[in-house]
């Protein structure tokens, strides 16, 4: 290795020169204050802040910069470290949240162990909550700044608890998202089960006719991706299937499943028959109640995997449907099965349900004319309940009316909340392209029939969406607009009217002027919601967000992780999408699990319980706290033929909460990384005397 | 020294962050990766802007440590200032020939110490990044948060004093250099070439760009940017703080006469955001958004747009039919108020932003032979369920190349192009087959 340095190869480009330092070792700590774009340097004075620290003990260099996050920023760092020898980093910044990955990185490339890195946040614990009050902010800063130092003073290397990881992954959900999701995991070369709580794969797009903006039929689209996921070895699909218990964490989950049974066989030969002789009779909610089905059913013809099955919930046990089974071709009396796995990683893809509109909800539930746009899905697929026929009350429709945004864009104080008290105050964002092609295909096969379009804006956003917007209004569909406040109304025309229903609208494409829409069908385009999955939410401690749907982390740093770390999102279940971009965010979720459990091993933060054995005194007040399972117990030593016990964490169960520290009246635990003394330590820095500054400008 | 031979996995074209985000999943499954970028720092037009919906996040706060982590990365190598040439398709996937444009400074050798900047005699309009509103040296560092940071010389302005030289501490400055050929051995490439916006002048009834105090929102996110030219807002004409400022929405998008039928999907966005940075920045200004349909679909942006109200931002539905100016440069906008009787209003403003719409980077036909569609943006025919698949076998492509979209949009689709080649790879490798669960 070249010695000293010569032009052509200057010393930054050697890695991993700097030696950790042993705790002996005087701490040499160099300080960094970030203006994060003025986020934090409007409010506080950051020169200011760099120049107090200056002078502390122990400092070596102190500096203020634009963006210490940028490559310049950190190679500040980086350079302090190999050429003034800091063996400690202080950085006053953003979130650590944002960026504490960023700066682990720079201080592990310059050679010397990321944890002796602190981060001091200046920007969410500072200046945006100060902002008023830009010299107390500085002051603050100085206070926060300080007790980082002092903090960094105690701060020993750690490393990462390092765990052997599953090459497995669960998807949960069998739509469009827990398809593709499941089949790029495969893909890559790791195992995947996915499990479905219906009986068959597919999800909503089964229902749909046709999808924009490709405008293939959807069943053509979902046979092409479950033919692939058929021919994928690695996916093992478990259907009539729920997540009912869990444990571990990423690497290593093991999780619990139950599953109903069919109750019939695969190759039963009579399903006709069995089906016409089953007498109950129950809305068929494939077809979102616009036809009834059987306790016997299949929600329809080549649906995965094929063949009917019981509805246990339904089935009166009257045995008609017996008749016709040899060989114990149906059995009423299967039982659900339990089962364990192991896998490494979790992809939720719950998918969503549409928007149920309340009774009377613009005549919804009130008058049989009011339908929501997957009713009329249903009404114009081929193998719908009119055979794709668009009738009502026996004939052709000839006029209807489509109003845009129900369930959705929902204002406080004008809608009806749903029971948690909220509104749905987001855009459903499908709904728009989704009516718009609905008309499209109306007015196809019906070109005489009269559509009109009621929304609030249109918003055909996507790549080829607009089309669906430009060739229905050359299909003559009539467009009015309405504005919140004023929700269109619907109830029924005279008696012996021509049309059956009026529909009201206060129309702002026509300077606000009242008109009377006569239509014999009104469809509702109503918005997305998440199917709900309290239970997974509970079981995997994930949350949701204010509009319920489940939350990333970040929109941009981490759009499809949860902040449980193996745990990631796909689809519908994380917010209202299409099917390309629920297949986008599936792929994207597939390519992070892949990242996590691809190596075959995980690492997990240092910060766990360690115990001071000469302390301890055995007493199991620790273990009695303790929140998880596992992570401590009292084991049995013994020494000079006396036997005793103490306290043994098993770090990989440790979430690192420090509950036991409190509890200890030994002091015999420390959290690693976050030890008692540091605490003390930094509050002594946080209260004591500031420096004096003189001449530094603000 | 970058190796004139380079074997990767995956060649990845374009910089931006769609193109860095492909790059950094696709290197954490442990591929290997070459990042191919044109300009002389990677960035992608996200660098430019100032804060980002929906979180109004610092621009640079997100972008900056993507590039260090691009940059730093183990598995990626950089090829900044390079073009790719030619393409040919092989056994194990393409050979691809890249050219390495002159620096006129050692790259490997300049640490980024801006001493040259110091002593190069000669300030050239910064247009890149500033639209002229700044000056750099003939010899320069191409912004303060480039990756890499390493100076360029623009050679047909340099006059050839050779202070630059005296100056370099690490000796790395060469007139002479020409460019180099690299070759690039790839098992599949990722097209991740971006966007452009739409031109700002292209429409005579905007005043075709003659309009000083007429920009596009591109220019004010610079105006916004804490990198930006003046730190301020300041309107063009003469230096003066807007007191009032409209937004032209759809002035380059879903316009047939400029051949953009198509919605640009972020303008309704970002004109909304950069309302509310205006009205933090300028408290006591107005500002008025004129719009055909206000499209924030995305998960959290109706919220977004609500607030915006709320702040006392105006929103007016009418369309623009023109825009003139009196004699003191005020922008004058004559629009067809839709909510008012179609009343037509003749509004004067301090400032106009037109918000332009977002047209393809780059043609991939001609190297790559990836058919686009008639957008202009690469042509992917299983848009649906294979969102990143092109006509080429083992050419992939992400964010803006494959049409609009904003950047949380753009990562998720890196996110998902980096499933889809790795998957390919995994298919293609020739290891047996595991074996079948059941
Ligand atoms: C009326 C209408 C028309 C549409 N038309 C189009 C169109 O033309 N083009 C287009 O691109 N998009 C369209 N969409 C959107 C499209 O339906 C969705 O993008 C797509 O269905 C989302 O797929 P997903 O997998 O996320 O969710 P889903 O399709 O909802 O699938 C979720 C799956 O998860 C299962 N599941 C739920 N909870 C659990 C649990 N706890 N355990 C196990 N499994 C569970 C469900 O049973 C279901 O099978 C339309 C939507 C609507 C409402
Ligand atoms: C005014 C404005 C404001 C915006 N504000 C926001 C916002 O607040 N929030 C948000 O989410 N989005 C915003 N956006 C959108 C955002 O800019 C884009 O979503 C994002 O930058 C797209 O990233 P990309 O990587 O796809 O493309 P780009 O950023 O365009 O990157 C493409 C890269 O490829 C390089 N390249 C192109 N062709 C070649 C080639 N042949 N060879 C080599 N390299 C090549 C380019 O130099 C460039 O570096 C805004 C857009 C505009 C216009
Ligand atoms: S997509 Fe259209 S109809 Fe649906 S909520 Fe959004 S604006 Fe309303
Ligand atoms: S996003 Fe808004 S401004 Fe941009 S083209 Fe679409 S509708 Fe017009």
């Amino acid at each position: 290795m070249p010695e000293q340095s010569d032009k052509s190869n200057p010393p930054e480009k050697e890695l991993g020169l700097a030696p950790d330092p042993s705790p002996e070792e005087e701490p040499r700590i160099g300080v960094y204050v970030c203006n994060c774009g003025g986020n934090i340097g409007d409010v506080v004075n950051c020169k200011q802040v760099a120049e107090a620290l200056r002078n502390i003990p122990n400092v070596v260099t102190s500096h203020s910069n634009m963006f210490m996050c940028s490559d310049p920023g950190q190679k500040l760092i980086t350079d302090d470290i190999k050429e003034k020898g800091i063996n400690r980093v202080v950085i006053g910044a953003c979130s650590i949240f944002l960026h504490e990955q960023t700066f682990r990185q720079a201080v592990e490339r310059a050679g010397l162990n990321p944890y002796l890195y602190y981060h001091v946040g200046l920007r969410e614990q500072d200046s945006w909550v100060h902002y008023n009050h830009p010299e107390d902010a500085t002051e603050k800063a100085i206070r926060l700044m300080l007790a980082g130092v002092a903090k960094a003073r105690k701060m020993e290397p750690l490393e990462p608890v390092r765990l052997q990881a599953e090459k497995h992954a669960l998807v949960i959900g069998g739509g469009v998202a827990g398809l593709r999701t499941a089949l790029d995991i495969a893909r890559s070369g790791l195992k995947v089960t996915l499990v479905e709580k219906s009986h068959f794969l597919g999800g909503r797009v089964a229902q749909w006719e046709r999808v924009f903006p490709t405008g293939e039929t959807a069943r053509t689209l979902l046979q092409r991706l479950l033919e692939q996921v058929q021919a994928e070895p690695d996916i093992t699909i478990h259907t009539g299937a729920k997540v009912v218990k869990t444990k571990g964490y990423v690497g290593n989950f093991q999780i619990h499943i139950r599953q109903q049974p069919r109750g019939i066989k695969a190759d039963f030969d009579a399903v006709d028959q069995a089906i016409a002789a089953c007498p109950v009779e129950i809305p068929d909610e494939f077809n979102y109640g616009l036809k009834t089905r059987k306790a016997i059913y299949q929600p329809y013809s080549g649906c995965y995997p094929a063949g009917p099955v019981v509805d246990w919930e339904h089935c009166t046990h009257c045995e008609k449907c017996l008749e016709f089974s040899h060989n114990h071709d149906i059995n009423l009396d299967d039982t659900p099965i339990e089962f364990d796995i192991n896998v490494g990683a979790v992809a939720v893809a719950t998918g969503f349900r549409p928007y149920e509109p309340f009774p009377g909800e613009m005549g919804y539930g009130k008058f049989p004319e009011v339908i929501t746009l997957p009713q009329l899905e249903r009404l114009l697929a081929a193998d719908g309940p009119t055979g794709g026929k668009l009738e009502w009350n026996g004939r052709s429709v000839r006029s209807l009316a489509m109003i845009h945004c129900v369930g959705s864009r929902q204002v406080d104080d004008v809608h009806q909340p749903q029971p948690d008290g909220q509104v749905n105050n987001y855009c459903s964002r499908v709904c728009c392209t989704a009516t718009l092609n609905a008309a499209n295909i109306i007015h196809e096969r019906l070109p005489e029939t009269r559509i009109y379009d009621v929304y609030t804006d249109i918003r055909t956003y996507g790549r080829g969406h607009e089309d669906y917007y430009t060739l229905a209004s050359k299909n003559g569909v009539t467009f009015l607009r309405y504005f919140v406040e004023d929700i269109p109304e619907v109830y029924p025309a005279e008696k012996g009217s021509y049309y059956s229903m009026l529909v009201k609208v206060k129309d702002q494409l026509t300077w606000g002027e009242e008109i009377e829409l006569p239509v014999d069908l009104v469809v509702l385009a109503v918005g997305m919601m998440p199917n709900p999955v309290d239970d997974l939410i509970g079981l995997f401690n994930i949350t949701p967000g204010n509009d319920r749907f489940l939350l990333e982390v970040h929109p941009k740093l981490s759009p499809v992780e949860t902040s449980v770390v193996g745990i990631v999102l796909a689809g519908t279940a994380q917010g209202p999408m299409n099917i390309q971009e629920s297949c986008t965010a599936a792929a994207a979720a597939a390519s992070k699990v892949v990242v996590l459990l691809g190596r075959g091993q995980v690492e997990m933060e240092p910060y766990v319980a360690q115990i001071d054995i000469e302390r301890c005194q055995g007493n199991g007040d620790c273990v009695r706290v303790c929140p998880q399972e596992d992570a401590i117990k009292l084991e049995t030593f013994s020494k000079n033929g006396t036997s005793f016990q103490r306290a043994v964490v098993t770090p990989a169960n440790c979430n690192g909460c420090g509950v036991c520290v409190s509890t200890c009246s030994h002091r015999a635990i420390d959290v690693l990384g976050w030890r008692l003394d540091d605490y003390e330590a930094m509050v002594d820095a946080i209260t004591a005397e500031i420096p004096v500054l003189e001449g530094v400008p603000a | 020294m970058k190796s004139d031979k380079i074997h990767v996995d995956t060649l990845v074209v374009g910089g931006g962050i769609a193109g860095m985000q492909a790059s950094l999943d696709l290197a954490n499954q442990g591929h290997q990766v070459a990042l191919v970028e044109h300009s002389p720092s990677i960035g992608g037009m996200m660098i430019g802007l100032s804060k980002v919906f929906p979180t109004l996040d610092c621009c640079s706060c997100i972008t900056t440590p993507k590039m260090a982590a691009t940059a730093h990365h183990e598995n990626i190598q950089l090829l900044t200032y390079c073009e790719v040439q030619s393409v040919t398709r092989n056994d194990d996937g393409f050979s691809v020939q890249v050219i390495q444009k002159p620096r006129y400074v050692i790259e490997d050798n300049c640490t980024g110490c801006r001493s040259c900047e110091l002593v190069c005699p000669l300030d050239l309009p910064d247009v890149e990044n500033e639209f002229g509103r700044t000056a750099h040296r003939v010899i320069y560092v191409p912004f303060t948060t480039a990756v890499p940071q390493k100076a360029i010389i623009d050679i047909d302005s340099c006059i050839f004093c050779g202070k630059c030289i005296k100056a370099c501490p690490a000796d790395c400055i060469d007139f002479t250099q020409t460019p180099q050929t690299l070759r690039v051995e790839a098992r599949t490439i990722i097209l991740a070439t971006g966007f452009k916006v739409t031109p700002y002048d292209a429409k005579k009834e905007y005043g075709a760009g003659n309009l000083r105090n007429v920009i596009d929102a591109m220019m004010m996110e610079r105006l916004l940017a804490p990198t930006g030219p003046y730190g301020r807002v300041l309107r063009p004409s003469d230096g003066k703080l807007p007191d009032s400022i409209a937004y032209v929405q759809c002035a380059g998008s879903r316009d047939e006469t400029l051949g953009v039928p198509y919605c640009s999907r972020v303008c309704c966005m970002y004109a909304i955001k950069q309302a509310m940075l205006i009205s933090g920045a300028l408290p006591m200004a107005d500002v008025t958004i004129y719009y055909m349909d206000i499209r924030t679909f995305g998960k959290g942006y109706e919220q977004f747009y609500q607030n915006a109200k709320a702040m006392g931002i105006e929103f007016v539905k009418g369309k623009v039919g023109r825009i003139v100016e009196d004699e003191d440069q005020n922008p004058i906008v004559r629009v067809e108020l839709i909510d008012d009787n179609s009343r037509v209003a003749e509004n004067k403003h301090d400032l106009v932003v037109l918000s332009v719409g977002m047209l393809p980077g780059y043609d991939t036909q001609p190297i790559y032979d990836v058919a686009t569609a008639k957008d202009g943006f690469v042509q992917i025919p299983d848009s649906n369920v294979a969102p990143t698949v092109t006509t080429q076998e083992g050419i992939f492509a992400t964010g803006t190349a494959t049409g609009p979209m904003d950047i949380v949009d753009s990562i998720i689709t890196a996110g998902a192009v980096a499933a889809e080649a790795s998957a390919y790879m995994h298919l293609h490798s020739g290891s047996p087959a595991a074996p079948a669960a059941d």
